[in-house]
């Protein structure tokens, strides 16, 4: 006992710790390799999983943006899986993706063309279309967000020319209005108040209410505007019949989304 | 001491004007824009002038005739009188609160009734006042005709009248939009002249 108590205390304790460090480095380094290295089973794993995730790219049958599809398609590249059939399939993955990029853009740019025209037309307004119906028409074209500069500048254009249809009465719908209120007076003056009767039952369909407001301006000079009383439609229809006179111009009409008269805006002749 | 509070209360909503067609403080007036208020009053009087007309022609139809004194009354301010003379007493003047005198004005009892205003103008131009309305004179010559079915003309007369003014203006909320308007309000119409033509 007292033997081996003196070679235990012979022993240079100080070797014994370096060379323990050595071989633990060494076994640590080894099992950092075993990680690294990919095992047979765990390679045939992700060539099949390679596989699942480029066929649908393939087929065209992705629910993935194509630049999510671009990027899968690089995560496996990156794998370095080394296997002739995933090589293969990333080929036409590739190829599948070129494909469908141009197809957006042509369709892009057919979306765009188609876009240009109708906002053209919307800017010529040849069927007479009201700021409502012009409005709804160019909310669609602008939801599509076509991002392209000529685009973004032609409904730029077609919302000035909607605003401004708003604040200025269409034509067609204020020679009507002044059609109809001197057609009153005029029936009113010939002793005819059936038929002025008649053109005011007629004119109240273009309103919203027989109470729609009208106001009337006696004075406009810079943004200084003074009104007479307001009014309503329908008050004012049988004050041409009662004075047998028109005496006032539209100046502006507002509308609903239906296109019927919410609000009108007179002006002294 | 509940009371005056209240009172306080209402009377300072109505000062600082939270009531809609409020009252506004004075503009700038330019003599454009007075023009506009004279003409506009004018032409206040001369509408009436036509419902005048209206109501006492017998061929009205009652609901159009109902309708036209609607109108009528709205022109006038609250409590305001219309002066009825007659050639035949000119100096017996009879003031009536204006729904009654169109009232009895449809009810006259002739077969025909021609009514006309003319020489409608300002005697006194409109002025503001301090607390910022106008107030002018604008007379009248109304020349009444009464007809009967056999007899034909009947009864005539010429009368000046005059019409006191009042224009304040007001402010308003339609659409979403403040307006400011001119509120025209016609005042007692008072005989100053009765003569036969």
């Amino acid at each position: 006992m007292t033997k081996s108590m003196n070679k235990l205390k012979t022993i240079r304790w100080s070797s014994v710790i370096v060379m323990i460090a050595i071989i633990a480095m060494g076994l640590g380094t080894e099992s950092c390799k075993s990680t690294g290295k990919m095992s047979k089973k765990e390679r045939k794993a992700q060539i099949e999983a390679a596989k699942k995730q480029l066929q649908p790219i393939i087929n065209g049958t992705s629910t993935l943006s194509l630049a999510d599809q671009e990027k899968e398609v690089n995560d496996i590249i990156n794998k370095k899986l080394n296997d002739p059939t995933v090589n293969d399939l990333i080929i036409q993955a590739q190829q599948a993706i070129k494909k469908a990029y141009a197809n957006n853009e042509k369709l892009h740019a057919q979306k765009v063309d188609a876009a240009k025209a109708a906002l053209l037309d919307m800017l010529l307004n040849n069927e007479g279309k009201s700021a409502a119906e012009l409005q709804q028409q160019l909310d669609v074209i602008k939801a599509q967000n076509l991002g392209d500069a000529e685009v973004n500048d032609l409904i730029y254009k077609v919302q000035n020319k909607i605003d401004g249809m708003r604040n200025k009465p269409s034509l067609a719908v204020k020679t009507q209005l002044e059609n109809a209120f001197q057609g009153i007076a005029d029936a009113a003056k010939a002793g005819n108040p059936t038929e002025a009767d008649n053109l005011i039952k007629n004119t109240l369909q273009y309103f919203t209410a027989p109470d729609a407001p009208v106001l009337i301006i006696i004075y406009r000079q810079g943004n200084t505007v003074d009104y007479d009383k307001p009014t309503t439609i329908q008050r004012y229809l049988n004050f041409c019949k009662d004075q047998k006179k028109s005496a006032n111009a539209v100046d502006a009409i507002q509308q609903d989304a239906s296109g019927k008269i919410k609000e009108l805006d007179l002006i002294k002749k | 001491m509940k009371k005056i509070l209240a009172l306080t209360i209402f009377a300072s909503l109505f000062g600082t004007g939270l009531f809609a067609q409020n009252q506004v403080p004075p503009v700038e007036i330019t003599p454009d824009r007075k023009h506009a208020i004279d003409s506009l009053a004018l032409e206040k009087v001369r509408d009436l002038s036509k419902y005048i007309s209206i109501i006492g022609d017998k061929t009205t139809p009652w609901s159009d005739a109902q309708r036209v004194i609607e109108r009528a009354c709205e022109l006038f301010m609250d409590g305001a009188e219309m002066g009825v003379s007659s050639v035949n007493h000119p100096e017996q003047i009879t003031n009536y609160k204006v729904r009654e005198y169109f009232d009895r004005l449809m009810q006259l009892n002739y077969s025909k009734v021609v009514i006309d205003w003319y020489k409608i103008q300002y005697v006194s131009d409109l002025e503001r006042q301090p607390d910022g309305t106008f107030v002018g004179v604008i007379t009248v010559y109304q020349k009444f005709q009464g007809y009967d079915k056999e007899k034909g003309l009947v009864y005539e007369d010429t009368t000046k009248k005059d019409i006191t003014i009042y224009v304040k203006r007001k402010e308003t909320q339609i659409g979403g939009r403040l307006i400011g308007f001119w509120d025209v309000m016609l005042g007692d119409i008072r005989v100053k002249e009765t003569s036969k033509k």
